[in-house]
């Protein structure tokens, strides 16, 4: 493959993701205040206020850090969930692609069932199921994360299951899975030698993508009161300071921001791979 | 007879909406030990599911083969699969028309040689590496070493096919399908991989059945040829006698509509006027007597059975050229 200069949206995309994970990292041990005890003196400053850089929320938290705080669960849960996705949901997808029976109508039919329940009512019905409050009106904060992982997961399962399943067919029908059979190979060989590799950018292209919307979807869900209870993800924060957002508007847009960056940088390197793939398939 | 393949009377049919499609229709067909044999035919009549329902490639609910199909003493037509995949390969191999689809567009040319030697021969990386080395200096690659790294789509397309070829030979089959190997190739190249399957073929000593619609393909490079109309074999000769003492008009009008050098420019090519008909509503006559200019009455009401002519040469015809 020719060298070609990478777009500037490519270095832009990988510079953000690249903040993130040194934040998601190394943020812990940056000079700053603790994003969990509030600065009294200071509730709710503004941008740029002295020992602020982000400003205050109306606890007086130090918003730059629990933004920087908050990459980490905001990443990991939607990268998590996103992985689980495409490995569930590829397996799924291939399997059935390749069965092509009985097997292929049950995944189908469970992928079709799965796609017809709405996704926050469903994330709301888990969520209320697995990790609502005990007695002492407690929840554990990893049994929330969990959950959470589990439910987008479940989202996402039958959405890149099609995605697989469609291309896995795609590649089936091509003359050198034909090839590959005469050569004597099994199907299993075929299967993990010659469609997966096919179908493995597809889906990466999509988990990207899907990665970003699980960010949105997390916040979403933490504003509905069923996300990760304190502060400790972006969406977390808009939950938290949401009803403040037109005296205090920086503690809203700073995580939302955050959000925003993500989700396009996500979109960004899907698009990229997308490319690459379309590049190659039209030199076949 | 003890032929190392033998088809006896193979019929395919495939279910379709319209009703049942007989693609093949009573097939027979032997095929010695190392020697060459042209199957001949438009598109449509049949012969590539020919090629591949007598390896076993085409299976499934909505296809029908009856007949049978002989492989060394073994029945394939009712062979399970498993049985099959272990002739696949090592006993009969295939070649397919398109170098540019059968290769895996993600996998490197040496991972995807070696693969079939390592599944099927069990030998090891290095030794299958060797071996696609030596695969690639007998198909006359420049740079093998080179090739092994190089993905598909940096090869050109007589490169491919001569990769598909080493892929196909590399684990020594006794009978090797070339589905019209060249039909996608300039000619410029065909007459090398031509060239070159025949110098495998003996350096090998397999045989080989090379389909193709293009009789001059066949021409230099078989021992026998067989031409198929709707899904019959109307025609089989010698290479040779099939040229010299052309019994079916069709074979005729097949002929002569290869272009030549030596015709007047002026002069319209001759084409055979019609198309194949339709497979899945047959005539009770000879197929081929509504595109026949020498057909009479008799042609269209009668099918006319294979005919021996001596010298091996059989042909289905009720009025052949040259008389009976």
């Amino acid at each position: 493959m020719a060298v070609k200069r990478k777009p500037i949206g490519f270095y832009l995309a990988s510079g953000w993701m690249g903040l993130c994970v040194l934040m998601s990292t190394v943020g812990g041990f940056l000079p700053l205040p603790n994003w969990k005890v509030g600065d009294y003196d200071n509730l709710g400053v503004g941008l740029f206020s002295p020992g602020h850089l982000l400003g205050t929320d109306t606890s007086g938290i130090d918003q730059l850090s629990a933004v920087i705080n908050g990459t980490r669960l905001s990443l990991t849960i939607s990268f998590t969930a996103a992985i689980l996705g495409i490995l569930i949901g590829g397996f799924l997808g291939i399997l059935a692609a390749y069965s092509r029976g009985w097997l292929d109508s049950v995944i189908l039919m469970y992928f079709n069932v799965s796609l017809s329940v709405p996704t926050i009512i469903l994330a709301l019905a888990l969520v209320s199921i697995f990790a609502s409050s005990d007695s002492m009106g407690q929840t554990s904060a990893l049994e929330r994360i969990g959950t959470l992982i589990l439910t987008l997961a479940i989202v996402l399962i039958p959405i890149l299951g099609r995605i697989a399943r469609a291309s896995a067919l795609s590649w089936t029908g091509r003359d050198f899975v034909l090839a590959a059979k005469a050569m004597g190979m099994k199907p299993l060989q075929i299967m993990w030698n010659h469609i997966l590799p096919n179908v493995v950018p597809t889906l990466l292209s999509i988990g990207f993508l899907a990665a970003g919307v699980l960010i949105v979807v997390e916040g979403g869900l933490a504003i509905l009161g069923a996300g990760v209870l304190d502060g400790s993800t972006w969406g977390a924060m808009l939950a938290t300071n949401r009803q403040l957002l037109t005296i205090y508007p920086h503690t809203t847009l700073i995580p939302a921001a955050a959000i925003a960056m993500t989700v396009l940088s996500l979109n960004y390197f899907a698009d990229y791979i997308r490319n690459i793939i379309d590049g190659r398939e039209s030199r076949l | 007879m003890t032929s190392l393949l033998s088809i006896r009377d193979l019929r395919v049919e495939f279910d379709t909406a319209r009703g049942p499609l007989a693609a093949v229709r009573g097939v027979s067909l032997d095929i010695e030990a190392g020697e060459s044999v042209g199957i001949v035919g438009e598109s449509g009549s049949g012969k590539t599911v020919m090629s591949r329902s007598t390896m076993g490639l085409l299976r499934g609910r909505k296809v029908r083969k009856t007949g049978s199909v002989v492989y060394n003493g073994q029945e394939l037509l009712t062979l399970d699969l498993k049985s099959l995949r272990e002739l696949w390969g090592t006993n009969i191999a295939m070649i397919f028309q398109d170098p540019m689809t059968t290769l895996n567009p993600v996998r490197r040319i040496g991972s995807q040689m070696r693969e079939g030697l390592v599944k099927r021969l069990g030998l090891s990386k290095e030794d299958a590496n060797k071996r696609c080395l030596e695969l690639l200096k007998l198909v006359h690659f420049p740079d093998p070493q080179e090739a092994l790294r190089k993905y598909p789509h940096q090869l050109s397309g007589g490169m491919r096919q001569r990769v598909m070829i080493a892929m196909a030979v590399a684990c020594k089959p006794k009978v090797l399908f070339a589905d019209e190997p060249t039909t996608a190739l300039d000619v410029t190249v065909q007459a090398q991989v031509l060239d070159l399957l025949e110098d495998l073929r003996k350096e090998l000593d397999m045989a080989m059945v090379i389909v193709t619609h293009d009789l001059g393909v066949v021409a230099g490079h078989t021992d026998k040829i067989a031409v198929m109309y709707a899904g019959e074999v109307v025609e089989f000769a010698p290479t040779r006698e099939l040229f010299a003492n052309t019994k079916m008009p069709y074979t005729e009008a097949l002929m002569k509509s290869i272009p030549r050098l030596d015709r007047q420019a002026e002069k319209r090519m001759p084409v055979i006027p019609g198309r194949p008909p339709d497979p899945t509503e047959h005539s009770p006559g000879c197929s081929f007597a509504p595109r026949c200019q020498y057909a009479q009455q008799k042609c269209r009401d009668e099918h006319p059975a294979l005919e021996d002519a001596g010298n091996g040469h059989m042909y289905r015809c009720f009025f052949p050229i040259g008389g009976r």
